[in-house]
């Protein structure tokens, strides 16, 4: 038997060597390589090349490594994990096709370390590899975000990584507690509870509710996919917050207040959406409004909606990707992506426009299209464990899906009721109907066919799931419901679609607390506070110097007057309160 | 040279009644004729998809803009408060 190749160690490590290709042909053709590679080992893995990979969720793990009085494991290979590393490597190459017009070699490697990275977490067997592979994608994409080169990209940039060092301090002594508890290193179900006891679990699941970008801690998420590069933001998509929601279907699913959880998401973040003027702002509250989906799934917990879970993430990198790419393609032509400023592109590139409403209607569940075969599922699983209120938000929520981005987000775009792009926008346009690199339409052709593909025949997906599938997508009830909410959905649309229009302006979000209570309360500490403090130290210290100076001194002793006197008890006084509040 | 079109138009309303009328129709037919199997009591109301579909779209739109008055604010909020001599970048 072959000793087997990890995917992720090829994609990242040969991502490296990208930026030392002297000819850009030859460069172009290795960056597509990288993810075929991916794919052709994961392939063979599947094929049993390597060993057998048994049902989930019992898996194959290839080789182990001795760490202090631990073993690692740091590859583990079942189908979720599989499922997740073929989307993976499926979307990279599609990104790719779409980056290569880009002329920093770096940004490819960023790119190329972040997809290995994402790779390396889900098939990481325990804890501290899983720990490593998430802390080195927490970096990637920095870089993806620094060159924008923009200062609002940088501040970004520099946020992004907080958040995510904070999820990631979060996670790590999640994980030293639950070692300390139980001696384990394995990355499996973790102990769940509200009790003190589960501490360690309690901080891993909100470790990943934060890379989740579940609400309210979803605010990252919108800041820094809005600020990347056009092709940057297409990688961001797809990895960071799938693999929080593979890490949570591995540890803690069937946790109710995850249901909870993802249903809030899912609405709250298609409310924020209305508001949007960015098209990639809109995209990223959707991408939080879809993984509530998932997230809601998780919480669940019972076969059909882990399947639904499992099955929405891979359509979701499909269809996500697709819809950044196609607000790509304005962004990167005529340099905004903003609503406002854009209107009347449809002439000038129609096949975009095409593109992205398959996208739309994909992320919306229309039938035939991959939402609908995987999004219905986690739907279908709330029905069955009857909770209405889960079933309506979720429902509620698709149709603010459809609203965002099957309708508001290609009419703002490209349509607005003109036949003509504004002045400014047109006069960076040729007189053609293929504005858009050939490159970006051919990466989006793929997506989009395989958004359809899914959807007609999705056989192909159900048979990869973890868990046996006994879900019928196309039922007559379910196609025709689906079907006639849209067309009302479409009808309220027309009704208000002056208020969906663009116009100028930011719209606050959560990160607001962090950013301008917190920002003044760093202030505080930085100004005042850290004056006071060192006002109050030199007081003090000219104090203790003063009854230093007089004892020592004979002469002084005898006269040592009350203020001194009053200065030493109350240095006692403060100095004994202190003991006995700290040994209280 | 590829030619400019704009946006089929007509063609896209034409289909759109008709399908929503249509709609429309078989909801009401295949409620009677019991061809469709609902999870909850709610769903048998007669034409209930349409009615969720259209009024929650306008409820959507018409709260969220409710929001927008408190949460819509300039584009460059944070800028212009950053480089009032805030240390925090």
């Amino acid at each position: 038997m072959t000793a087997w190749v990890h995917p992720g160690m090829v994609i990242a490590l040969g991502g490296l060597l990208i930026p030392f290709i002297p000819w850009r042909v030859v460069k172009q053709a290795y960056f597509l390589m990288l993810p075929l590679a991916g794919l052709a080992l994961l392939v063979l893995t599947s094929s049993g090349m390597f060993g057998d990979v048994p049902a989930f969720p019992e898996s194959f793990r290839p080789f182990s490594l001795p760490f202090l009085d631990y073993t690692l494991h740091p590859v583990r290979i079942h189908h979720l994990s599989l499922l997740f590393a073929y989307v993976y490597v499926i979307a990279a190459f599609c990104m790719n096709i779409y980056a290569l017009g880009v002329k920093n070699d770096w940004e490819h490697t960023a790119a190329m370390i972040y997809v290995g990275s994402a790779l390396g977490a889900v098939f990481a067997g325990d804890l501290l590899t899983l720990f490593f592979c998430l802390e080195i994608m927490s970096w990637a994409p920095f870089f993806l975000l620094l060159f924008r080169g923009t200062k609002k990209a940088m501040g970004a940039a520099i946020r992004y990584v907080l958040w995510h060092h904070f999820s990631g301090v979060c996670i790590l002594a999640g994980i030293l507690m639950h070692i300390h508890a139980t001696g384990s290193l394995e990355f499996g179900p973790m102990p769940w509870g509200y009790e003190k006891t589960h501490l360690g679990s309690q901080l891993m699941l909100f470790g990943f509710l934060v890379n989740a970008a579940t609400a309210p801690f979803h605010s990252w998420l919108a800041d820094s996919y809005s600020e990347a590069t056009p092709s940057g933001s297409v990688y961001m998509t797809a990895y960071t917050t799938k693999t929080a929601v593979f890490c949570l279907i591995i540890a803690f699913s069937g946790v109710k207040l995850l249901m909870w959880a993802g249903v809030a998401s899912a609405v709250f973040s298609v409310f924020m959406a209305v508001l949007e003027n960015d098209g990639r702002r809109l995209l990223s509250y959707h991408i939080v409004s879809q993984v509530g989906y998932m997230v809601c799934g998780v919480g669940i917990g019972t076969a059909m909606a882990v399947n639904g879970a499992a099955a929405h993430a891979f359509c979701h990198i499909i269809y996500k990707a697709l819809l950044y790419m196609g607000v790509g393609c304005p962004l990167l032509v005529v340099g905004t992506s903003k609503f406002h400023e854009l209107g009347g592109l449809y002439r000038y590139m129609p096949i975009a426009f095409w593109l992205t409403i398959i996208g739309g209607f994909s992320i919306s569940a229309f039938p035939l299209f991959s939402g609908f075969i995987s999004k219905t599922m986690t739907i279908e699983a709330a029905e069955r464990i009857h909770e209405p209120i889960v079933y309506l938000m979720l429902e509620g929520a698709s149709i603010g899906t459809f609203l965002h981005t099957g309708l508001k987000l290609p009419w703002n775009i490209w349509l607005q009721g003109r036949t003509e792009p504004p002045p400014e926008v047109r006069s960076r346009l040729n007189d053609s109907a293929v504005n858009t690199p050939v490159h970006m339409l051919a990466a989006m052709g793929i997506l989009a066919f395989l958004c359809i593909f899914l959807g007609v025949y999705p056989k192909i997906l159900y048979d990869m799931l973890p868990y046996p599938v006994e879900f019928v997508p196309f039922t007559l009830t379910r196609v025709f419901s689906i079907t006639q909410m849209f067309i009302f959905t479409f009808l309220g649309f027309w009704v208000l679609r002056r208020l969906v229009k663009g116009y100028p302006g930011y719209v606050l979000d959560t990160d607001w607390l962090v950013r301008i209570p917190g920002g003044c309360l760093l202030r505080f500490c930085t100004g005042p506070l850290q004056r006071m403090g060192a006002r109050l130290d030199r007081m003090g210290k000219r104090a203790a110097d003063r009854i230093v100076h007089a004892l020592r001194n004979p002469e002084t002793e005898a006269a040592l007057n009350p203020s001194l006197a009053g200065a030493g008890i109350l240095a006692a006084l403060i100095l004994f309160v202190f003991f006995i509040a700290r040994h209280l | 040279m590829h030619r400019l079109r704009v946006y089929p138009k007509r063609f896209f309303w034409r289909v759109y009644w008709a399908a929503l009328a249509a709609s429309l129709i078989l909801d009401g037919v295949w409620l009677y004729s019991h061809a469709v199997h609902y999870h909850f009591e709610f769903q048998y109301f007669p034409e209930f998809f349409a009615l969720f579909g259209f009024i929650g779209c306008m409820l959507l739109i018409l709260i969220a803009k409710g929001m927008g008055l408190f949460i819509v604010k300039e584009e460059d909020y944070y800028e212009k408060r950053f480089e009032k001599g805030n240390p925090v970048k």
